[in-house]
């Protein structure tokens, strides 16, 4: 694929809206004990999604790091007395799938099923069991524990990986979004089913919960489902806020020395929190610097003048604290510096010198052109009303989004990237094999 | 698009939309026409958005190369973008940004595919641009010399530094000796030094014409408009004279194949693969589609036999699964793969997954096994519904690997006529010590350099 890699994860909270597009009409209302429901009507598929989002993710690790991951990986392997073959037959008896995912910040649910009685009654019971009624078994457990401290060790086989872990440790030093989501080696091991339980208990409730209902079912159907499966969640509390992040002290390059033909650079440091003022100026900003594919500054720098990388790029990651803004990309070991110099230059000038008028012009016609494609399944619907809920902005978002980016000049473009990107405090990371013997 | 399984991941995407095809639910219809010059158009009308996917299928990939040429098809993938008489390098590219679209492109095996997803009003504009790089690249040395090194840090990235990747490389090039097959789709290293710009220019005259292609386009869209355009765009494109495909039949494999790849990894993998037929290598489909539903036997979800007896129940297994590509243009490999938990050995996950063969060959599967794969096939061809993407994909690859499009509406009844009966005679048929390989995949005896850090004054 000549895919190049523009990771927009975390951006999807950029929505736009233009004439054409119909935009989905978000119903809200809170649940019995607390939790926030979002729900849209679609038509036209007989498939209902549901996405349950709780704050509950890494940065809630406390000194157990790996323990949110765990325990969102455990809540389907035995409930309410079933045993995990049980939990996956009753799904999958009935096509239905279900998945959970952990980052920093939040932990995911992730649920699809057919609208139709039989198959929908069936998966949403299980579901409902899985929710509520988790077992944390102890053969499961340990199982889990094991498959999590191999895929722990799998890591050190990739340093694309060991790049990302790096510069995170580096550019959070002693905050909690420095830790890998699923731990290390060292913290896995100390972890027992008893904080599985705790963990589940103290953040697995209604208060903490915003559950995203898509599908063809209607209104009264939905408020039904979601009564029968939040019944037995107890109301709870609400997470408390992540601690702030601190500003970092100065710049660095860390080198990790690893026995690969690429060198992988990263290069970042906190930013933006969800909802930022300097949202839009950033994020069409970085759409012309490193955000749009081929389109790009970084990808012509890098790859189409000088033919360095497959994947070059830049993205900001807005987060419940400030999430990272990083570049990257990966060179054969023996051309580092050479990609390094060019990858800093262009950022250099980037926020030294802004963009131009036809710049933004092109990345305005993109943004807002593609807006249609962003909601064009029952999949991304779920995922933008996910992303809009999970980052606390108003419900009319998409209403706005179209005015909000058109708004953006250039003017804001410079001023933001130079109040925001402070390019001498950000941290490079690299890991590759610049020592030995390169071929 | 170079996966390590994309045999795998197309067994899960292209299950079938067409059983809906029926007469009370018109919108699934797929509407087909063939211009003049040979060119191939299929539509499909999904009005759920205001949006389309436009995508050309080339009958050209990896699969087409012999050796020393390996890669070219990829190469020439990226190539497209880098400009034609009418177009400066990249202009492709920003001209769909413009409109607001997003594009790329994919090499396959069996296939070489553009794609543009966008407003469904600028359809037009895409296919202008695509019927403008059907006849009038212009391949340029300075763009290859870049792009060729782009390539090479591709597969640096995908392969060289990627442990269960390249074992994988290795393990298809001992499996197949005949076959083209036993190459990479990104080529090896080697055949890309020795790529010449000519080479390109070859291969773009011999494969990239009407007659070789379809156009695919799922969306909001007027089938009768699609044509119209198709018409318009590229009914002038000559077709081209091609010679018939030389067959390149695996020879018969007539007994086990082992290998050892030594990496720099951490963790041990394994790799098994029966070689067996597909749907476009032989007339009779029933052994095919029962192969099909075998592999969800054992890796359709997380209750499926290997979930449940080798990650759960006798824990040999971190994590494992089986996978067939029915919809290869040749015949292919059955495949399994696995890390062993820790303190396991591959021998020991060797071991278990003949053992859950051997069960599949002794004893019929229970009915309540078949009937969930075929509920999970049936719920899966309603999910792919909400992805024009993927339902053009289908319509594409199956037409260009020759087993025709029209295939697709057979695919869920095809599955739901297999029986238990038939899954025992297949294993016992085709899942055979002869016509197995096995690889392993062994962490690298010399001791790894710990990871260590360490900071240093700036480069610049």
């Amino acid at each position: 694929m000549r895919s190049n890699h523009s990771l927009l994860t975390g951006l999807v909270l950029l929505l736009l809206s233009s004439a054409a597009v119909a935009l989905p009409s978000i119903q809200h209302w809170r649940s019995a004990k607390g939790a926030e429901v979002y729900f849209v009507a679609t038509e036209g598929l007989p498939i209902v999604d549901a996405r349950l989002v709780f704050t509950a993710g890494s940065a809630y690790d406390a000194k157990q790091n790996g323990v949110a991951a765990l325990t969102s990986a455990l809540l389907d392997q035995g409930a309410a007395g079933q045993t995990t073959q049980q939990i996956a037959e009753r799904l999958e008896n009935v096509g239905a799938q279900l998945s959970t995912a952990s980052s920093r910040d939040l932990t995911t649910l992730s649920f699809r099923s057919l609208s139709d009685e039989k198959a929908l009654a069936s998966s949403w019971a299980v579901l409902q069991q899985v929710l509520s009624q988790p077992d944390f078994p102890l053969t499961d457990f340990q199982r889990e524990k094991e498959r999590t401290l191999l895929s722990i060790k799998r890591r050190e086989e990739s340093p694309g990986v060991l790049a990302q872990l790096a510069l995170y440790r580096e550019i959070y030093g002693g905050h909690p979004y420095a830790k890998p989501v699923r731990g290390t080696s060292e913290s896995v091991a100390m972890i027992e089913r008893g904080d599985l339980r705790r963990f589940y208990q103290r953040y697995y409730v209604a208060n903490n919960l915003k559950l995203i209902l898509v599908g063809g079912i209607s209104r009264q159907q939905a408020e039904q489902m979601v009564a029968e499966l939040l019944a037995d969640l107890p109301a709870g509390e609400k997470a408390m806020p992540i601690a702030e992040v601190a500003e970092l002290a100065e710049g660095k390059n860390i080198h990790v020395e690893y026995p690969s033909q690429q060198t992988h650079l990263m290069y970042g440091l906190p930013v933006l929190k969800h909802n930022d003022a300097d949202n839009y100026a950033l994020y069409v900003g970085n759409h012309i610097l490193g955000g749009s594919g081929f389109s790009s500054r970084i990808v012509k720098e890098i790859r189409e003048e000088r033919g360095l990388a497959y994947s070059a790029y830049s993205y900001f990651h807005p987060m419940l604290q400030k999430g990272p803004f990083l570049l990257g990309l990966q060179t054969r070991n023996e051309k580092l510096t050479e990609a390094a110099v060019a990858a800093k230059k262009t950022l250099l000038e980037f926020v030294e010198q802004g963009v131009s008028e036809e710049e933004l012009v092109a990345a305005k016609k993109n943004i807002s052109g593609g807006f249609a494609l962003r909601l064009d399944s029952n999949k991304k619907l779920l995922a933008s009303v996910a992303s809009i809920v999970a980052s606390g902005v108003e419900l009319d978002y998409l209403d706005r989004y179209l005015d909000n980016i058109d708004a953006v000049s250039v003017a804001n473009i410079q001023d933001a990237f130079r109040r925001r990107l402070v390019v001498d405090k950000m941290v490079m990371v690299t890991v590759g094999q610049i020592k030995g013997d390169t071929k | 698009m170079i996966k390590l399984f994309n045999t795998v991941f197309i067994l899960h995407v292209f299950y079938s939309l067409s059983a809906f095809a029926t007469a009370e639910n018109m919108p699934n219809m797929v509407h087909e026409k063939t211009l003049k010059n040979g060119l191939k158009v299929l539509v499909k009308e999904d009005r759920r958005a205001p949006v389309m996917v436009s995508q050309v299928w080339y009958k050209v990939g990896a699969s087409y190369e012999h050796d020393g040429i390996t890669g070219l098809s990829h190469v020439l993938e990226h190539m497209m973008f880098q400009g034609t008489d009418n177009l400066a390098p990249g202009e492709f590219s920003k001209i769909i940004a413009a409109n607001g679209g997003r594009e790329n492109a994919f090499t396959g095996a069996d296939y070489t595919a553009y794609f543009q997803t966008m407003e469904a009003s600028r359809l037009a504009v895409s296919m202008k641009l695509e019927a403008e790089r059907m006849q009038r690249l212009n391949l340029q040395e300075k763009e290859f010399v870049k792009e060729l090194q782009v390539v090479m840090e591709e597969r640096r990235m995908r392969t060289e530094d990627k442990p269960q990747s390249q074992a994988y490389e290795y393990f298809k090039a001992i499996a197949y000796t005949s076959s083209p097959y036993r190459n990479p789709i990104i080529g090896w290293m080697q055949d890309l030094e020795d790529m010449k710009l000519q080479d390109l220019a070859a291969w773009y005259q011999q494969w990239y014409a009407p007659n070789n292609a379809t156009l695919v386009v799922v969306g909001d869209v007027d089938a009768a408009e699609v044509f119209a355009l198709a018409e318009q765009h590229f009914a002038a494109i000559p077709r081209v004279d091609f010679k018939p495909l030389k067959q390149r039949v695996e020879v018969p494999q007539l007994g086990l194949r082992r290998g050892i790849v030594r990496q720099t990894a951490k963790v041990p993998y394994l790799l098994m693969g029966y070689k067996v037929p597909v749907l476009n290598s032989q007339e009779d489909s029933d052994d095919i589609y029962a192969l099909e539903v075998l592999s969800g036997i054992l890796s359709g979800g997380q209750s499926a036999r290997l979930a449940a007896n080798l990650v759960r129940g006798s824990q040999v297994a971190s994590s494992v699964s089986a996978g067939y590509d029915m919809n290869a243009r040749l015949p292919t490999l059955f495949l399994f793969d696995g890390v062993p938990v820790e303190g396991g050995s591959v021998e020991h996950l060797e071991t278990a997954l003949l053992e859950q063969v051997a069960l599949l060959q002794q004893k019929p599967v229970a009915q309540a096994e078949l009937k969930r794969i075929k509920a999970q096939v049936i719920a899966a061809s309603v999910y792919e519904k909400d992805s024009n993407f993927y339902q053009a994909m289908q319509l594409g690859l199956l037409e260009t690997v020759g087993v025709g499009w029209q295939k697709s509406a057979e695919y869920v009844a095809k599955v739901q006529a297999v029986s238990v009966e038939q899954l025992q005679a297949v294993a016992k048929k085709y899942l055979i010590e002869d016509h197995l390989t096995v690889v392993y995949m062994l962490p690298n005896d010399k001791p790894q350099k710990t990871v260590e850090s360490q900071e240093y004054a700036d480069a610049q």
